[in-house]
């Protein structure tokens, strides 16, 4: 184990900039899938007819896709019909999909776990459809999806280092770069890596629960 | 004022309201009973189109409930709704549950609706549970504000579905005083409830209710004392008896 060549400045430097793509990438597909989640989760809660089912349709599809496959599809088949993106772009395309299915579904159970009786309740007041929705059944129906899709950020942050195989520069990938020079770095990388890995994905734990308790 | 013209509503198959017919004036205030399951909610829920029926015609005020062209909601704003689980919206304070229907429909500005949103709390008793949340309220006190909460549309008709099933005991008086109250002052009222004293007290009528059907009507005195029809006379039975 070869704990200070493994660690040079170098190395760390490195790893910082994957690192820091890990986190781009992550971010703006959270930002991205937070906000299709939504719509589409509430579109197919919304039963309008057509609609709803075709939502449920495309949801359904890439939930029950292997993410790996929809970044090879995004970068390796979609340039054969014209479409063709760099690895920064597409991980953030096939990332956002995926996620967006996993937040839809998520959105959708959230609204339904409101009680009909709510619903009722606002509706024979006069509030109309969308008003119940946006003023009674949103916001109690987001607090308790909080925990849920926490989660599935820190699933989202994590499979990230799923597009080392489209040789996105990001996290995993340059650990990898450098513990193939040298096997006595694997050790002390892994720990780094781990150890990162683990550090922001507790803080958005934390957080989860700060806005748990909150609520509570 | 509330007009059944030969309604029928089915569930699928099932029949649950059979040939209705039934007048409910201004000022009236009717009470109606029967066995579970014998289409009392649902006949309730008619009325403000919670359920559509199947055929027949049913108005409020003269309007066709279940016409296209009847903006649903100004009707539901004209019509309170009571409900046996009371279904305050637990993320808002009392005050805030009171005050949401009256901003969003009516469009009464913050400070308007708030002050009659106080006004009815003190009606029905309680005008220190205004910034609570429903969850530190007895369930007598959660039925109130949800009687509140319908007032405060200033609807014509108020609608109850067994306000008092879901109560121990001891609220249910306190709950039954809030709607004698408004019977006396001559809400027009259609309640489901098997409290005979409320019923006495302040009903104008007695509707009794069996498999769909309007089996029996009458005056609460008449109707108690001496029911005509044999279903009636063992239904009373049997919830007299325990
Ligand atoms: N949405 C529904 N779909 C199918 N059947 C229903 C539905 N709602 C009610 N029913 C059935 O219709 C019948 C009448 O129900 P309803 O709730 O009106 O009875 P009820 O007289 O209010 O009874 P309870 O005293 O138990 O409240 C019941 O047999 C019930 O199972
Ligand atoms: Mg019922």
């Amino acid at each position: 184990m070869d704990i200070a060549g493994a660690l040079s400045v170098d190395h760390l430097k490195f790893l910082a900039d994957g690192f820091k793509l890990t986190l781009y990438v992550a971010f703006i597909s959270i930002v991205l899938s937070f906000i299709i989640g939504i719509v589409f989760g509430t579109l197919r809660y919304a039963n309008i007819p057509f609609l709803s089912k075709v939502v449920a349709v495309i949801v359904e599809t890439i939930r029950n896709l292997p993410l790996l496959l929809i970044i090879f599809f995004i970068f390796f088949a979609l340039p054969e019909v014209g479409l063709k993106l760099s690895p920064t772009v597409a991980a953030i395309a096939a990332l956002t999909v995926f996620e967006s299915a996993m937040l839809a579904e998520i959105v959708r159970s959230g609204l339904n776990s409101i009680d009909k009786g709510q619903i009722e309740a606002a509706r024979s007041s006069g509030l109309t459809y969308i008003q119940t929705l946006v003023s009674i059944v949103m916001p109690q129906a987001l607090r308790r999806m909080v925990p849920p899709i926490v989660s599935q950020f820190i699933s989202l942050l994590k499979d990230t280092s799923l597009c080392v195989i489209i040789a996105l520069p990001e996290f995993m990938h340059n650990a990898q770069i450098i513990y193939a020079q040298n096997i006595n770095f694997i050790i002390p990388i892994f720990v780094v890596v781990a150890f990162m890995y683990f550090i922001v994905n507790y803080c958005l734990s934390l957080i989860a629960r700060r806005l748990e308790s909150r609520q509570a | 004022m509330i007009r059944f013209d030969t309604v029928n509503k089915y569930f699928g198959d099932f029949h649950v309201l059979k040939n209705i017919n039934l007048e409910i004036n201004k000022g009236e205030v009717v009470v109606v009973i029967g066995p579970s399951g014998s289409g009392k909610s649902t006949m309730l829920r008619c009325i403000n189109r919670l359920e559509t029926i199947t055929d027949g015609e049913l108005t409020v005020n003269d309007l066709k409930v279940n016409d296209k062209k009847t903006d649903i909601n100004q009707l539901r704003r004209n019509i309170g709704m009571v409900f046996q689980h009371f279904y305050l919206y637990p993320h808002k304070t009392v005050l805030e549950n009171i005050t949401t229907a009256p901003m969003k429909v009516l469009k009464q500005s913050k400070e308007e609706a708030e002050k009659v949103a106080r006004y009815y709390l003190e009606k029905v008793g309680i005008p220190e549970k205004a910034d609570s949340y429903p969850s530190q309220l007895s369930g007598g006190q959660q039925q109130r504000v949800a009687i509140a909460r319908g007032l405060a549309m200033k609807p014509e008709i108020m609608l109850f579905d067994e306000p008092t099933s879901a109560l121990d005991p001891e609220m249910i008086g306190e709950v039954l005083d809030v709607m004698k109250a408004l019977a006396k002052e001559g809400m027009t009222m259609v309640v489901v409830t098997h409290e005979m004293g409320f019923a006495r007290e302040v009903a104008d009528r007695i509707i009794f209710m069996d498999h769909g059907q309007i089996l029996e009507q009458g005056k609460p005195a008449d109707f108690y004392a001496n029911p005509k029809e044999e279903r009636a006379r063992l239904f009373l039975s049997r919830i007299l008896n325990h």
